[in-house]
């Protein structure tokens, strides 16, 4: 038994001398392969008197695990530091490009009216598109504008050969006419926002384009006050631009609502005090607004005693050059991939 | 309108001077300020001096030399060219060191050997008027002594004020004093409109023809008038409006417009043949000369001023040349009248004519206004043109229009306002405005004829909300009902998101076509693509049609692209084009289907050192087309076809459930050629209204491995491996997981027009582990039904 003790005793130093896995397989079959030491004491164990044979097996069975211990835990060392060495030769430089699926982007116009649909669709509104082509019915007389408004000048309005009558057919020019056709195809309370193209006989200029979007926000119910209006586009000024954000109304005109408004909201680059983005003034003009005209209400025969309503109506291209810094309106139909793939 | 911020205050206190805080008011009543101008007195040390001695000069006959009074130290020695002022005059002296207007220093001068300390100005070398023909002689009463800036209406701010449509009450000083009055709460001084007069019979004869056009017409007659250039605070206020001064009569029938806000006109009376006015309509073949100089001719539907020999001008729109004001003119007749306004509009737009005047009718002016504003034109003309004002008014005025009632209740101004509004409040705000308020349900509102924009208790519930001041309203939530993107939309959005995914930019490209686009195109004669909408009044010819199709302006896009030095585009756009037939939804308009169009050109894929990107062609239109309805979740089948504007041999047809819904593939070599594109172009376009995806029930995924085999046919050239696809799949029973094409393969072995196509088939069971043996009839029955299907014979695997 001194000798097995003196084998435990030194066998650490050894193990611990071992560098390379080829040396440890051969100092493994040394103190555990048959001509080792604990085989032959195993070997001897008949040999021993029968009350010491539990003992000595047990000492026996005692070293043995623990060389298989010592020798375990030092492959592990030297299999992990193998692999270290493997790994630390296998560099690559990781700044050159991957193996990158293409990916293409949203039109920034998209993108801009989602995020407006986005913000009204959670407070309760539908959202409704229209013809392009509409009846001059509904894109003037059903408003509210009187025949001889000076917007149905063919040096504004775009008229399209379609039909009996020569200035029955035109290209919307706000997104408004869908107010009346949804109101005709629904009874209240209708909440609804209505993106879409919309077009002006304007020669394409940094401000101007002959298409263009718009959003149309219509709430008709009973209840609807002059504070809903406000209400609603401040909060919808807070989710678009910032949660700091404040908005003035401003008194204005417009032939289909009353009382009307132009709709400000306080500049986000420069928290009001004035900059370039808001010409100096602190603001920001985003868009017309008011409460719904009562003769719009009484021409898709709504009773405007009872019923009340506020209309609002924005430029895609207007709030999205406003938010991201963008000087000509030609960046949205040119569809250059370098303006394009800017926006995500 | 461009207005001076010293008028504005002639007739209303402003407790302030600052223009931004102005700006605020004048915003918050709703008339918006597109600018303002600060304007400083263009000169400096201009002392007011009063002429003791004038002296011939020594050596030049056409100066003087002058002693001038400057009210401390000795006189100040002057030359002077100017002959029009004499011993006694007040005059404004620059001194040496002053700038006058234009930036003319004055120094101690030697002129022609006698020395000069200084020069008496003329209006033009103050900046004050165009007068250079002699100097600015002052009122006597001016003190002698003082600096001339203190007399002169400087610094002032001109504000450009853009007054909305319905507010032609505030297109006068007078009318806007009137909102700065009622939002301070104050009261606005109205200007003297009493003339001294002469109690003599006017001999003006006025007929109105056409009552319509013409409701009322004001002929004031004004004897003895001196013309001459009118007073330079008249010239100043009028440049500041952007009104040329012409002379003392012309500039105060001006004057009185802008401040009152009624165009006038004024006549030589001794050219109006037989001092008779006739208001009527042209008779076909007439014709004026207008102030212009234009030689106009006339529509019967142009309402005209006549006087005994014929027209002498345009109804409220601008006179003519042979009655107009000359420096010889004594006698004066001005015409104060309202027209009606669609008249004024047409007679406008139909000689392209806009004028002061045209612009105020055409919103309409109040009807009562003409006398007061002719008696405030009279009484200028006394004062500053030495006339005699003539008691004797020619007023004809058939139909006087009365102040009308609007009924208001109180509690619909809270309805549509959102707060309440006491009574008083109400009346306090609409007092302000000079509506008379009576009786409190309803609450009687008498609304003034310059008001013809409050007619309904809506107008008057939009009056005290902007007089209350739109600021002062809280900030409330309706509460709306549930609503949200519907599933169209919804599936839209995917759409957009898998085409994005799969590497294409979105596009935004007009509606518009012209005829060389679809031209460009190669469509058959009686493709419907051709028949497209045509705008009437195109802003260019390249702009002349509505599209029929995405594809021409994708094609532009991508072009431009190329063109820009980026080779490799992809991109799609979703939008609606334009078809001749009626809309399924409402017949009386076209139908306009939302389509989704695709182009890619040059190679797609990602390019760079580990990517190998392929060059477009076929099958980058049909994979992408796979890839989106896959996403979609929408079974769709390729057809092998010849759609309009394709290639003939590289195109499918989309289908779905067993509708045609577009066309994609490569284009017609001929349509790169149009658009300027080079190598293959591929394209697509689908119709969004068809493509409708299934909701399915769960399958749940077999635990059991699967098994596969290949098979490979020879078949016709002219065979579609979709056939072939379609036969396995109709044969193989429930057990067939997938069946992929996975190789095509043409050779001398397999004989000319002959291609071998080998499919990969994956079997799995819900329930147990196939074996080779189960399927072995299956196998037997594929091969059969491909053989029936295709003509196709097995090849050895
Ligand atoms: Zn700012």
């Amino acid at each position: 038994m001194d000798l097995l003790h003196e084998l435990l005793t030194g066998a650490p130093a050894r193990i611990d001398a071992i560098v390379d896995l080829e040396s440890l397989s051969a100092l493994e079959s040394e103190l555990l392969g048959k001509k080792s030491l604990i085989a032959s004491t195993r070997r001897g164990l008949g040999q021993l008197p029968p009350d010491e044979r539990p003992k000595v097996g047990a000492q026996v069975h005692e070293a043995q695990r623990r060389l298989e211990d010592l020798l375990a835990a030092r492959r592990e060392l030297l299999e992990r530091m193998a692999e270290d060495r493997l790994l630390a030769g296998d560099r690559v430089d990781v700044t050159l490009e991957g193996y990158e699926p293409s990916v293409g982007r949203h039109h920034l116009l998209t993108q801009t009216v989602d995020e407006v649909v986005d913000i009204f669709a959670g407070l309760g509104y539908r959202v409704a598109s229209g013809p392009e082509v509409e009846l001059a019915w509904y894109n003037f007389d059903a408003l509210n504008t009187p025949p001889t408004h000076p917007a149905r000048l063919e040096s504004d309005t775009l008229y399209v050969e379609y039909g009996e009558e020569p200035d029955e057919m035109l290209l919307r020019t706000h997104t408004s006419p869908m107010q009346a056709r949804y109101m005709e195809q629904h009874e209240p309370p209708v909440y609804v926002v209505v993106p879409g193209r919309t077009f002006r006989a304007d020669a394409l200029d940094a401000t101007h384009s002959p298409v263009f979007y718009q959003i149309e926000g219509l709430a008709v119910d009973e209840h609807i006050t002059f504070g809903d209006l406000k209400g609603t586009l401040a909060h919808f000024a807070r989710e678009f631009f910032g949660p700091d954000r404040t908005i003035r109304l401003l008194p204005n005109f417009f032939p289909f609502t009353e009382p009307s408004a132009e709709m400000h909201v306080s500049c986000f680059a420069c928290d009001g005090s004035g900059c370039r983005v808001c010409s100096g003034s602190g603001w920001i003009e985003l868009m017309g607004c008011g409460m719904v005209d009562p003769n719009v209400l009484e021409a898709v025969g709504y009773d405007p005693q009872h019923i009340s309503g506020f209309a609002f109506g924005m430029g895609a291209e207007r709030i999205a050059m406003v938010r991201h810094g963008i000087n000509h309106i030609r960046h949205f139909y040119e569809n250059d991939v370098r303006v394009l793939r800017q926006f995500t | 309108m461009k207005i001076s911020l010293r008028w504005l205050k002639e007739y209303v206190d402003i407790p302030t001077d600052d223009p931004l805080e102005i700006e605020s008011v004048f915003a918050s009543l709703g008339h918006e300020v597109e600018g303002y101008e600060v304007l400083q007195a263009p000169f400096t040390k201009v002392i007011v001096g009063k002429v003791l001695e004038i002296e011939k000069h020594p050596h030049a006959d056409r100066l003087r030399f002058c002693r001038v009074d400057l009210g401390k130290g000795d006189p100040q020695e002057v030359v002077c060219g100017a002959w029009n002022f004499e011993v006694g005059d007040v005059v404004p002296v620059s001194v040496p060191g002053a700038v006058l207007a234009g930036g003319l220093e004055v120094g101690v001068r030697s002129i022609r050997g006698v020395t000069s300390h200084g020069m008496i100005c003329s209006a033009r070398e103050l900046g004050l008027g165009d007068d250079h023909e002699g100097i600015m002689v002052l009122d006597p009463a001016v003190p002698i002594g003082v600096e001339f800036t203190e007399y002169v209406p400087f610094p002032d701010v001109v504000f450009d004020v853009s007054i909305t449509p319905n507010r032609p009450d505030a297109m006068s000083v007078i009318g806007l004093a009137r909102e700065f009055a009622a939002y301070y709460g104050t009261e606005v001084r109205l200007p003297d409109a009493a003339p001294a007069t002469v109690d003599r019979p006017s001999a003006i004869e006025v007929t109105i023809e056409d009552t319509k056009g013409c409701p009322r017409y004001v002929g004031r007659q004004i004897d003895n008038v001196k013309i001459g250039p009118s007073p330079f605070w008249m010239q100043l206020r009028l440049r500041a409006s952007d009104v040329r001064p012409i002379n003392n009569v012309v500039d105060i029938t001006n004057y009185v417009l802008l401040e009152l806000g009624q165009p006038l006109h004024a006549f030589d009376l001794d050219e109006v043949a037989d001092e008779k006015i006739v208001v009527r309509r042209a008779h076909a073949g007439e014709s004026i000369r207008t102030l212009d100089g234009v030689e106009r001719d006339l529509d019967v539907l142009d309402l005209m001023i006549c006087d005994g020999g014929g027209v002498v001008a345009f109804a409220g729109i601008m006179g003519g040349e042979e009655s107009e004001v000359t420096d010889s003119t004594t006698r004066v007749m001005i015409e104060a009248a309202h027209f009606h306004a669609p008249s004024v509009m047409f007679s406008s737009k139909r000689h392209g004519l806009r004028t002061e005047a045209s612009a105020r009718f055409e919103r309409g002016v109040d009807p009562n206004l003409p006398a007061l504003a002719a008696a405030r034109a009279a009484r200028l003309m006394v004062d500053l043109a030495g006339g005699e004002a003539l008691a004797d008014v020619k007023d004809n005025y058939p139909s006087v229009v009365t102040p009308w009632q609007v009924d208001l209740e109180a509690g619909e101004v809270e309805r549509i306002l959102g707060i309440p509004f006491s009574r008083a409040v109400i009346a306090d705000l609409l007092t302000r405005l000079h509506l008379d308020v009576e009786g409190d349900s309803p609450i009687k509102v008498t609304v003034p004829t310059n008001r013809p924009d409050l007619t309904r208790p809506i107008d008057l519930i939009e009056e005290v909300a902007r007089l209350y001041g739109y600021d002062r309203f809280p900030e409330t939530l309706p509460s709306g009902p549930a609503g949200g993107l519907s599933a169209d939309q919804r599936r839209d959005r995917r759409l957009r998101e898998i085409m994005v995914g799969i590497g294409l930019h979105e596009a935004q490209t007009m509606s518009f076509l012209g005829q060389s686009e679809l031209d460009g195109l190669n469509l058959p004669l009686d493709d419907p693509r051709r028949a497209a909408i045509r705008v009437r009044n195109p802003l260019r010819e390249e702009e002349a049609y509505l599209r029929t199709t995405l594809l021409p302006n994708l094609l532009k896009a991508a072009q431009y692209n190329v063109s820009h030095g980026m080779p490799d585009v992809a991109l799609f756009e979703v939008g609606r084009v334009f078809l001749t037939e009626p809309d399924p939804g409402d017949a009386r308009i076209p139908h306009q289907p939302v389509r989704l169009g695709y182009v890619a050109v040059g190679r797609t894929g990602q390019g760079g050192l580990h990517s190998s990107p392929r060059q477009t062609d076929v099958y980058t239109a049909t994979g992408l087309a796979r890839a989106l309805l896959a996403g979609l979740g929408i079974v769709c089948d390729l057809r092998q076809a010849t759609p309009g504007g394709f290639h003939p041999g590289r195109a499918a047809e989309v289908f779905v459930g067993g509708e045609r819904v577009g066309a994609v593939g490569e284009l017609h070599p001929a349509v790169g050629r149009a658009f300027g594109l080079e190598g293959r172009v591929a394209a697509g376009e689908l119709d969004l209204a068809q493509l409708i995806s299934g909701r399915w029930q769960l399958d749940p995924p077999s635990t059991y491995p699967r098994v596969e085999f290949d098979l490979a046919f020879v078949v016709d050239e002219s065979t579609a491996a979709s056939a072939l696809v379609q036969a396995v799949a109709g044969a193989a029973g429930d057990w067939l997981e997938d069946v992929e094409v996975f190789d095509e393969f043409r050779g001398s072995s397999i004989g000319d027009g002959r291609k071998s196509v080998a499919m990969r088939l994956v079997f799995r069971a819900p329930d147990h582990t196939l074996t080779n043996e189960e399927l072995a009839p299956h196998r037997e029955q594929i091969i059969a039904a491909v053989t029936d299907a295709t003509g196709g014979q097995l090849r050895g695997v």
